[in-house]
């Protein structure tokens, strides 16, 4: 009987004391207040938005709160100012071999638009078309947003460029950026690049695709 | 000789001195990398300021799942030409699709005009559902072909072409048969969205007038 009431008593203990919120579950509870409040604003219009989750290591394009396609990243690196969240938008997309359309112009040089048959025997995934695909897009690109913040996407494979793209790449990261990052404040253009690295070609690829210029997005 | 020394020294210097700015550079990156905020942190709050966010965190939450699309709704890759028929987060059907070329037409003389045959991105809703569809073929099918534009209405209707049904989603654009299965999956079209026979059909049948189409 007193085991029982020793028990009851714990329990009820146990109901009664709520442990007061820990200050990072408070500052987490802002940060969720201000990134919903953040992504309503963007959510209300019919407009795709994208979600930069860096904490998170995901990348993704969103529209009504509903998530359409996520890109979870298998690594990143930084260099620069470290104060990268809030609302950004697309200025510009920069790729090395950025694709191009093809024009048609029937009576002048070009032929026809629609596919002909394919080849017997051959897989329709395979053959060229005369169409921009998603293969056709860079596997290594930039996003400059208006905040100052470059991020390069890259594919952990076939990216690289080399023997020579990867002395590029060294210089660049480990020399280039650095030296920027410790001049550029002087000249009043804080350095913030970010790398993404995805893991295979098609999430880098689709990204190219995804993001058009001026689509707005949240960093958290 | 001498002359040598002040070279190699002036050149040693010229090395440490490149080593030093790019060893500052390095710490400095490391300051502003300690600087990155940890998971979870945010603006500190008082005690009794935690109700107020808790109750506006949840009005928030309440607000972004009142935008979502109700009842069944398309979402179509143009990317990867899969088509999914959702209600909610489940997904009822997946369809292999064909989505818009991104080809660009000029017309050589006349009227100099230009087409890009890119599947429309953004937001629709299901205007129009037609059994046995006839194509009314826009002037850019006959450019394309070399042919000339011809003025009457019933040189430009061709039955077959569209398949069985279509979904009118605005603009000229629809969600269609095909006669070019073998290219499912692939970027072919002028900008509407071509389906497969049977998957156009449970489309045609499970999706409601007005049902939101997202296309990204």
């Amino acid at each position: 009987m007193k085991k029982t009431a020793k028990i009851a008593v714990i329990i009820l203990a146990g109901l009664v004391w709520t442990a007061p919120a820990s200050s990072q579950d408070k500052g987490g509870l802002v940060k969720k207040q201000n990134s919903l409040s953040s992504e309503y604003s963007l959510a209300k219009d019919s407009a795709f938005y994208f979600v930069l989750d860096i904490l998170g290591r995901k990348l993704e394009l969103r529209v009504r709160g509903m998530v359409l396609r996520s890109w979870p990243f298998q690594s990143m690196r930084f260099w620069g100012r470290p104060d990268l969240s809030g609302n950004v938008e697309l200025v510009r997309k920069t790729a090395l071999k950025a694709p191009e359309r093809i024009v048609i112009k029937p009576g002048g040089d070009a032929e026809k638009v629609e596919p002909a048959p394919a080849p017997t025997g051959t897989n329709p995934a395979e053959f060229d078309l005369e169409a921009l695909e998603l293969k056709d897009m860079p596997k290594k690109f930039s996003l400059d947003f208006d905040n100052g913040l470059r991020i390069l996407v890259k594919a952990k494979t076939g990216a690289s460029g080399g023997l020579l793209g990867s002395i590029r790449e060294g210089w660049r990261w480990y020399v280039d950026l650095p030296l920027r990052n410790l001049f550029g404040p002087h000249t009043g253009a804080g350095l913030s690049e970010l790398e993404l690295t995805f893991d295979n070609d098609k999430n880098a690829q689709s990204i190219y695709w995804h993001f058009f210029d001026e689509i707005k997005g949240i960093i958290l | 000789m001498f002359m040598k020394r002040i070279l190699i020294a002036a050149a040693a210097l010229a090395y440490l001195g490149f080593l030093a700015v790019l060893g500052a550079a390095y710490l400095i990156g490391l300051k502003q990398a300690a600087a990155w905020p940890p998971a979870g942190a945010g603006r500190a709050i008082a005690d009794k300021d935690l109700p107020k966010v808790e109750k506006n965190v949840r009005q928030l939450e309440k607000r972004m799942s009142g935008l979502l699309p109700k009842g069944l709704y398309i979402v179509i890759d143009t990317a990867e030409n899969r088509l999914y028929v959702k209600n909610g987060k489940d997904i009822v059907r997946t369809a292999v699709v064909s989505c818009g070329s991104g080809v660009v037409l000029e017309e050589s003389g006349g009227k100099q005009r230009k087409w890009v045959f890119d599947t429309p991105r953004g937001e629709f809703s299901v205007k129009s559902k037609i059994s046995n569809p006839y194509w009314v073929k826009p002037d850019w099918a006959f450019i394309e072909e070399g042919e000339s534009i011809p003025k009457g209405l019933e040189d430009r209707i061709e039955a077959g072409t569209l398949g069985d049904y279509a979904l009118g989603f605005g603009q000229g654009y629809f969600i269609h048969g095909t006669l070019y299965t073998r290219l499912l999956g692939r970027n072919v079209t002028h900008g509407c969205v071509r389906v497969g026979d049977e998957d156009l059909k449970a489309i045609f049948k499970t999706v409601p007038m007005g049902a939101k189409i997202y296309i990204y």
